[in-house]
């Protein structure tokens, strides 16, 4: 029951005792509550107009980087005695403590008065993990000074927070298409051409550069007055489609564990060096349902990308529990196929049957057994346990591997980096002049 | 917000205290002792954020007011136990809400302004109250006391309406 309503049926049910018992203290007793009630009416506001904007420090943050969110309020109706102003954060997004010694920061919810035209501001900050947050209002509850009447409005103050999952470096990333598109690029194209790899010889045609006459070769073939020029292998760019497993079944453990943040860091970090190299690179976010970001190139593309790991979250359902649904016509015939899961049993049919599709596939698998066991107590049960899944996983893995699937078993306690490093990186020239 | 606990507190303990001294008088212990366990039960519910008994203490504070002035106790007293559970209840409402207010708000200035603004209203109500008490006119039929009543009534209506507008 509101107020007014209570004080407003008690004031009339003692005037009506009052009238009805010709007793003028029931009329004495209800005074004050008329009174009450007619200052509350009274000093009501009459119109509520507010305007709020908001401000936030930066847009795109790191996970668990502080945010500060600057809310400005403006009364453009009626003086205001008190004003509750609620901003209401998104889902995970929690406040810090500030550190500054300025007034009005660390809280999203004030009381205030709000004269006529008068503004007021407060900011707080924020973290919080991965993921797109939306701010949408301030919700504010106004009231006379006696609460006689209340009312609730919503403030649009718009504002989007995207924090996105955190960018390793990788300076390289060798992979192997078997083709490549036309443009010039880092990734060998099996065509000779111009390029730094040695690719074969030819003979010699009318514009080849002396430099690169075979001398020795055609030497041998001196009688037939002919000379060989080297060949090198072309770079170009290539597509590159990510799969990025986000099935529960495969990411989610006991205890609210999860494999899932490694693997968004990874898709993360191989997105940026593999459009850094120039290549064409489209993300499939593999979940409880497919998120699909078009293949693009370069600085647009890349946050096109990262947009889409910030909202990405592990996922179940029944269509989705295996790759057998696995979209394989999204990307381009021939193109490479790189695969972040930590993988099951189950997903070995469905990726030799990429394989034979003619997709060259490279699989980044964290390994989950590792990852169990560094928080699983160390015990006999547990090492047992332990040895026989981890028997299991190296034959998935040996049976994916005899499927001409290259696989970078990631123990996640690595740097991603450093794997990439040993398993991906370019050979330096004079390593690969030696032939190792 | 200490200002508005305290002068909750004294609110809650004048209406609850002047109720059962007004009882008392009449002889009615009993009762007398229930009014006094309801201002604790009040006090205690408001420690444990129980909001919500304030609004039921006050109106049974009401209804013992109403009760004692029928059965023509000392009006005063019931008078006073009436308004100190308006006040009681007014300012557990405002703790509440203040409550919600972020440290670095003005919650003293909102005090201060609150608490004089309800004293203007509890004294110019007792005021009222009071002079309505001892100013009497013998010879008005009760028709014309119904008349005027119903006037005032229509008149105050029309007063809210208006000042609402402005």
């Amino acid at each position: 029951m509101s107020r007014s309503l209570l004080l407003g049926f008690v004031s009339y049910a003692l005037l009506l005792m009052g009238i009805a018992t010709v007793r003028g203290e029931f009329i004495a007793l209800a005074l004050p509550f008329v009174l009450y009630l007619l200052a509350g009416f009274l000093f009501s506001p009459d119109e509520v107009k507010l305007e709020a904007t908001r401000h936030l420090s930066i847009e795109r943050a790191s996970p668990n980087a502080d945010v500060v969110v600057t809310v400005t309020v403006t009364n453009l109706g009626s003086h205001l005695e008190e004003v509750l102003l609620d901003d209401a954060l998104p889902a995970d997004l929690t406040i810090r403590p500030s550190t500054s010694s300025g007034q009005r920061f660390g809280h999203s919810r004030h009381l205030i008065r709000l004269p006529k035209g008068d503004s007021y501001t407060f900011a707080y900050t924020v973290a919080g993990p991965r993921g797109g947050y939306g701010f949408e209002s301030v919700r504010v509850k106004v009231n006379d000074h006696l609460r006689m009447t209340g009312r609730e409005v919503q403030i649009e103050a718009k504002g989007q927070l995207f924090v996105f999952p955190p960018v390793t470096r990788l300076r390289h990333v060798a992979i192997s298409p078997r083709r490549t598109r036309v443009y010039a690029g880092t990734i060998p194209a099996r065509v000779g051409g111009t390029g730094t790899e040695f690719f074969g010889v030819r003979e010699y045609q009318q514009g080849d550069s002396p430099r690169v006459i075979n001398w020795r070769i055609s030497a041998h073939h001196a009688q037939a007055d002919v000379l060989y020029s080297n060949e090198f292998q072309q770079e170009r760019v290539a597509d590159v489609g990510i799969i990025l497993d986000g099935r529960m079944r495969t990411n989610e453990f006991a205890r609210g564990h999860s494999l899932f943040e490694y693997s968004v860091q990874a898709s993360a970090a191989l997105t940026d060096a593999l459009l850094t190299q120039g290549n064409r690179v489209g993300l499939l976010v593999y979940a409880a349902f497919l998120r699909w970001t078009l293949p693009g190139y370069g600085k647009v593309q890349r946050e096109k990308i990262l947009h889409s790991l910030a909202h990405a979250r592990p996922g179940g359902s029944q269509v989705f529990s295996d790759f057998q649904h696995l979209p394989t016509r999204l990307f381009p015939p021939e193109s490479q196929i790189i695969l972040v899961s930590p993988l099951h049993e189950d997903d070995l049919t469905p990726l030799v049957q990429l394989r034979a599709q003619g997709y060259q596939a490279l699989v980044v698998s964290p390994n989950p057994v590792k990852f169990e066991l560094s928080y699983l107590p160390k015990n006999k049960n547990v090492e047992l346990a332990s040895r026989v899944i981890q028997m299991e996983r190296a034959l998935t893995l040996q049976k994916v591997r005899r499927a001409s699937i290259q696989v970078l078993d990631w123990d996640v306690a690595e740097p991603f980096d450093l794997l990439v490093k040993r398993m991906l990186s370019r050979p330096p020239a004079w390593l690969r002049a030696v032939g190792r | 917000m200490i200002m508005t606990i305290i002068a909750m507190i004294l609110s809650i303990i004048l209406g609850t205290a002047a109720l059962a001294y007004g009882y008392s008088q009449a002889g009615l212990t009993d009762p007398a002792r229930r009014f006094v366990l309801l201002g604790i039960v009040w006090l205690l519910a408001h420690w444990r954020k129980q909001y919500w008994v304030s609004s039921v203490a006050f109106f049974l504070t009401l209804l013992g007011a109403g009760y004692g002035v029928w059965n023509g106790f000392t009006t005063i007293w019931m008078l006073l136990g009436a308004l100190g559970g308006l006040l009681g209840w007014d300012l557990s409402d405002f703790a509440r809400r203040l409550s919600y207010a972020a440290p670095t708000d003005d919650v003293q200035g909102m005090e201060r302004r609150h608490l004089e603004r309800v004293g203007i209203v509890a004294m110019l109500g007792f005021g009222l109250a009071i002079l309505s008490l001892y100013i009497r006119i013998n010879r008005l039929a009760f028709e014309v006391a119904v008349g005027l009543v119903l006037l005032a009534a229509l008149g105050l209506t029309r007063l809210v309406m208006r000042l609402r507008k402005y």
